[in-house]
């Protein structure tokens, strides 16, 4: 049964990832992490992390035509050189949760690392 | 290493206490005496203490000198998420803990019945803890501190945290909590909707916070609305900052707010240690000088003599620019208001918004 560890080691695993941390977007904070932190130091990549999921779920924009309680799955954010996939973590009891997988562009497939984090996002959930 | 709050004289004899305690843990050099409950916390964990440290807010519990648990009252435990999502009852829960609170099974037991998985429970354990970390030591009301050797929690060993890093993200909490809105009494107090709160044009932004305002009926604490809507404490006290920021609470009698010198910055960039920050004026009861920045006309939100100070401070807040003679000259040295910040800094949206209320409301006048 998989735990924090397991998943974000599990994260390590999809091609290309330079870096896997699990954000609490409530608070700001990394509950874990693993790999390059693409801003130096896990604390600050969490944080500005959590400026984006927070801008994006408090938009009427991206949230209103959607269900009210996991109106979002992911937000993906595409650069030159990396694909930042922040994968939305469903929990029974509040929690404000995302996996935020960093992956190098050229080693890295989009589709299918989403479709992993996805995965490993539900099993970390669901065991 | 960020700075601690002040410590307040009680904590002093209280952390003596503490000392005196893990010197009986067994180490012979003469302990310091650790003057914060954090520094406390550090000494406990150099010593590898276990063991449970009792504050005014709550309990941390140790093991080997990491932290495996924390309780308080201002924050929802694990019991408050379990019942509140409906995978078990107070009495079914009652019945677990009595039956293996005191071997610390709880949390093994949780995931053997399958009303947690592993992932689930090491993600409320962990949010919980922290949760109850903030409140337990960023309370800055001293009082008595006592630590209580061998003391074990009744959930048993799901995650560890190590002592700093738990000081740092408290002490980053603290941060962000300024930065939104340097207002602590918001925190204890009863939250107070604005009328105005309810129109169309001022409706909160995001769900989360108009869900908080529905339930807020003036007598509901964040720690009460916290434990109503299973939220973390520290969520829902953030969400009561912004929503203060916003200017969609009447905000406490009798106070002041801490000066905001990096009111909006902080919360852009939280991660940002600023241990230069200067000390902040003790709050007066009056501001005495109006003359400054920006001049606003008076008591846009007045409603009547008590919120005198309210009215007067939220303006003060949005301007930068501060009444009390002690803050005019750091006003020289920050932007005079929160929206000359330069358009490429990432904006507060709280901010923004606090800054078209005020708008709306000067053009009413």
């Amino acid at each position: 049964m998989p735990g924090i560890d397991e998943c974000l080691s599990g994260a390590m695993t999809i091609a290309g990832a330079r870096a896997a941390s699990l954000v609490d977007w409530g608070s700001g904070l990394a509950l874990g992490s693993l790999g390059d932190s693409p801003a130096g130091e896990y604390e600050t990549a969490a944080a500005e992390a959590t400026d984006l999921v927070r801008a994006a779920v408090e938009s009427q924009t991206f949230t209103a035509a959607e269900e009210r309680r996991a109106p979002l799955e992911d937000i993906i954010v595409t650069a030159g050189r990396s694909y930042h996939l922040i994968r939305f973590i469903d929990t029974v009891f509040d929690s404000r949760l995302v996996l935020h997988l960093w992956l190098d562009r050229d080693e890295g497939n989009l589709a299918a690392a989403r479709f992993r984090l996805r995965a490993l996002a539900e099993d970390l959930v669901l065991g | 290493m960020t700075t601690a709050p002040a410590p307040p004289v009680e904590d002093v004899s209280g952390a003596a206490a503490v000392s005196a305690d893990t010197a009986a843990t067994g180490t012979e050099d003469v302990p310091p005496t650790p003057r914060t409950p954090g520094e406390a916390l550090d000494l406990l964990a150099v010593r590898h203490a276990t063991g449970a440290l009792h504050g005014p807010l709550g309990s941390l519990y140790l093991v080997d000198g990491q932290v495996v648990a924390a309780d308080s009252d201002r924050a929802p435990g694990l019991v408050d998420l379990l019942t509140g999502c409906g995978r078990t009852t107070p009495e079914g829960w009652d019945g677990l803990l009595r039956e293996h609170g005191p071997s610390g099974r709880v949390g093994e037991v949780l995931v053997e019945r399958r009303l947690l998985t592993r992932g689930e429970l090491e993600l409320g354990h962990l949010g919980t803890l922290f949760d109850a970390a903030f409140f337990v030591l960023a309370d800055p009301a001293g009082g008595t501190w006592r630590f209580e050797a061998d003391a074990r929690h009744w959930l048993g060993p799901v995650a560890e945290v190590e002592p700093d890093r738990l000081r740092r993200e408290v002490e980053r909490r603290r941060r962000l909590l300024d930065g939104i809105w340097p207002w602590p009494q918001l925190d204890t107090e009863p939250v107070r909707p604005a009328a105005h709160s309810r129109l169309p044009a001022h409706r909160a932004s995001g769900r989360r916070r108009r869900e908080l305002l529905d339930h807020a009926d003036g007598r509901r604490t964040p720690a009460d609305l916290a434990r109503l809507l299973g939220r973390s404490g520290f969520g829902v006290t953030a969400d009561v900052r912004r929503l203060a920021a916003a200017g969609l609470l009447d905000l406490p009698r009798h106070t002041t707010p801490d000066v905001p010198a990096e009111a909006g910055r902080a919360e852009a960039d939280p991660a940002e240690a600023d241990p230069a920050r200067p000390g902040r004026p003790e709050p007066s009861a009056e501001p005495a000088d109006r003359s400054g920045l920006h001049r606003r006309i008076p008591g846009a939100t007045l409603r009547g003599p008590g919120l005198r100070t309210a009215a007067t401070t939220t303006r003060a807040t949005t301007t930068r620019a501060t009444a009390t003679p002690a803050t005019a000259a750091r006003a020289t040295t920050t932007p005079a208001t929160a929206a000359a910040h330069p358009p490429l800094a990432v904006p507060d949206p709280d901010i923004a918004l606090l800054t078209r209320v005020r708008d709306l409301l000067e053009a009413r006048l």
